[in-house]
């Protein structure tokens, strides 16, 4: 959703676009729908961030608030992602400002066909979703491919495929 | 209240004739409100909602008159030749103080479904062949042989001329009509390359020689091949070519090789409303002119125009052309998008960019688009209208951007770039130009485009190092990212 009469700043280039706009104006990035809701936020925000949910804890005001974890099945890797915000998957590239939270360079992202801004994963009211950046090699959920820019709900237990890059889903509460 | 959808085609949805009466109106709706009610075993709670609304305007006398006379302005009836369909980036936004952007795609379709037969128009056609001393050899011989090719395709009602030109222009073939064509296969022997390259001079004596026979009857037509660059008289041949347009003349510009001049050429065919092509080697003269042919005698509608009337506080931020190619248009003061002619199976896109400065709550009218066009032989020009509606509101609905729009302005968005890189360079800065082709090497690999993405970036690596970018390297990209197909499909 459009936040309300607030310019769009890049985040790749950092160039100011008018509310509305899609494509920035100077680098021709994909400014998400228009807000700073789907803005990929700098990897620099994610100091002190805890790396594993607190066991007991609190019933916040967050009652959605999910944990993703995934399985690279290639590497055997597992990343658990606090899903209360956006996560960009893809493969990093400082030069172009591109920092995806799920960075897939490490399990072989390029061999595998993984774009460097590929999908994003998000949640809302307690569902997880999947949407495809226009990636080159597509993202499959449980082997079927998505269209690019719409957001496909998953589950525990789905299978996601980025280019060829498989990965194995768990969902459980953040609590 | 009973809104009516122009977008939508209720006699479709109810599956009943134009002409039907209530009571056949009533019975179709019986039968689909049974099949598709949610209680049945196999409802469709959307489909049942979309059969009612299409009975309730239906059965209504007075909604139905509005429907079709809507349905007519978008070339929906029968006797129009295409139709026309809006898809807008957003339809509720918040009433905002300060500037938004808005996005709509508009697509010419022609009707080919409900007339496959259809008729084959009458050529009147003037081939305008360079013959300056770089076409000599293959290039010259690729030539001959797509043009004696092109007799076959040709009927005997069809009218052809061949011009020759380099520092002069030479007919060497007269107008003629195809019912004898060795006259025109003799005349190609007769192509012999020297000398240099002077467009305006060929371009001249192929319009005199189209003009000598042309007729609202037929479809008239130049077709200019060319390998070389003309120096000084590039402001002439623009003018003739927007003398010809309105006397019913178009002209299509074939550049083969890497020297002619693509900005010229472009322009040339975009202000005469014909198509500019860039063929890379010598033999594919003859699928190009065969497939131009082909397109000609299937013309629709010709000397097409969109007239863009916006709100006051709304302004036309840009105009592209997102189909058969990408393309930045003009227009002119009063908003007068000129799209040249539309053939069967090339459906016609055009994509506007709207500023709205200050936005009101309620629903209001953006813009009203009317698309003009020339159907051949008839009186008349056609005229198809539609609104863009936005509805602003404080709580505005989310809603995704339809995927065909936002497929079409990642590709403008990279084709925007890779212009711009050439405009810098053509004003002699370097690093504008550096950043704009690695930006659009960025999103070239993004979609996939892995062949453009490094011919970007190979120019990157030449200016970088103080070169010039290859003219190879220009070509491939200008007319790479402009005819970029959807990586969707």
């Amino acid at each position: 959703m459009t936040q309300k009469g607030s310019k769009i700043v890049c985040p790749s280039c950092g160039a100011e676009n008018l509310p509305g706009t899609l494509f920035c104006i100077q680098c021709g990035t994909y400014l998400p729908s228009g807000g700073p809701l789907r803005t990929e936020p700098l990897p620099e925000q994610e100091e002190g961030r805890p790396a594993r949910p607190r066991q007991e804890g609190e019933e916040g005001e967050e009652v959605w608030a999910l944990n993703i974890e995934v399985e690279v099945l290639n590497t055997g890797r597992k990343v658990l992602l606090s899903a209360d915000r956006e996560i960009l998957v893809g493969r990093l590239d400082a030069a172009h400002g591109i920092f995806p939270e799920l960075d897939m360079t490490t399990d072989g992202g390029l061999e595998q066909g993984v774009s460097r801004r590929h999908a994003r994963i998000y949640t809302r009211e307690g569902t997880c979703f999947v949407e495809d950046l226009d990636s080159t090699n597509g993202t499959f959920l449980n082997e079927e491919r998505i269209t690019p820019y719409l957001p496909y709900a998953f589950r525990d237990g789905d299978l996601l495929m980025f280019g060829t890059m498989r990965l194995k889903v768990h969902i459980y509460p953040n609590r | 209240m009973v809104t009516i959808d122009s977008q939508k085609d209720y006699y479709a949805i109810l599956n009943v004739s134009l002409n039907a009466d209530d009571e056949e109106i009533k019975q179709a709706y019986r039968e689909k409100a049974r099949d598709y009610h949610p209680d049945s075993g196999h409802g469709d709670a959307d489909l049942f909602r979309e059969v009612q609304e299409a009975y309730e305007v239906l059965r209504d006398e007075v909604l139905r008159r509005a429907y079709d006379r809507q349905r007519e302005q978008r070339g929906l009836s029968e006797e129009s030749p295409v139709g026309l369909a809006l898809c807008q980036s957003r339809t509720e936004a918040f009433p905002l103080d300060e500037p938004q952007m808005l996005y709509v795609l508009v697509d010419v379709l022609p009707h080919t479904s409900e007339q496959p037969e259809v008729t084959r128009q009458h050529l009147n056609v003037a081939l305008v062949v360079d013959c300056s001393t770089s076409m000599s050899g293959a290039r010259m011989q690729n030539v001959k042989v797509a043009a004696a090719d092109l007799v076959e395709s040709l009927g005997p009602q069809d009218r052809l001329a061949l011009v020759a030109f380099s520092d002069r222009a030479e007919v060497l073939a007269p107008t003629h009509l195809m019912d004898n064509p060795r006259v025109f296969k003799s005349a190609l022997a007769a192509l012999t390359p020297g000398g240099g390259t002077e467009i305006f001079q060929g371009l001249l004596a192929g319009l005199e020689e189209v003009r000598r026979y042309a007729s609202p009857e037929t479809v008239n037509h130049v077709i200019l091949l060319t390998d070389g660059r003309t120096y000084g008289d590039e402001t002439r041949s623009l003018l003739e070519a927007r003398r010809a347009v309105a006397e019913g003349i178009s002209i299509s510009a074939f550049g083969i090789g890497e020297d002619w001049n693509d900005e010229f050429l472009d322009d040339l065919a975009r202000t005469a409303g014909g198509v500019s092509r860039y063929i890379r080697a010598p033999s594919d003269v003859r699928t190009a002119l065969r497939r131009q042919i082909q397109g000609l005698s299937s013309t629709l509608l010709q000397n097409m125009h969109l007239e863009v009337n916006v709100a006051p506080y709304v302004s036309i931020q840009g105009v592209y052309r997102a189909a058969p190619y990408l393309e930045i248009l003009g227009y002119s003061e009063n908003h007068r998008i000129a799209l040249g002619n539309v053939m069967v199976g090339e459906p016609v896109a055009v994509v506007l960019e709207f500023t709205i400065a200050r936005a009101v709550t309620g629903e209001r009218r953006i813009a009203r688009l009317e698309l003009v066009g020339e159907q051949i032989a008839a009186p008349e020009p056609i005229r198809l209208r539609q609104d863009v509606n936005v509805t602003f509101t404080q709580n505005p609905k989310e809603e995704p951007v339809p995927p065909k729009l936002l497929n079409c302005l990642a590709r403008l968005s990279v084709f925007n770039l890779q212009e711009r890189a050439w405009k810098a360079l053509g004003m002699g800065d370097v690093h504008q130009a550096t950043t704009y082709l690695e930006y659009a090497a960025t999103r070239l690999f993004d979609m996939g485009q892995r062949e453009l993405g490094q011919a970007a970036m190979l120019e990157v690596n030449r200016l970088m190092h103080g070169g010039d970018p290859t003219k190879e390297g220009r070509k491939k990209l200008r007319y790479g990212t402009r005819s970029l197909t959807s990586p969707m499909q």
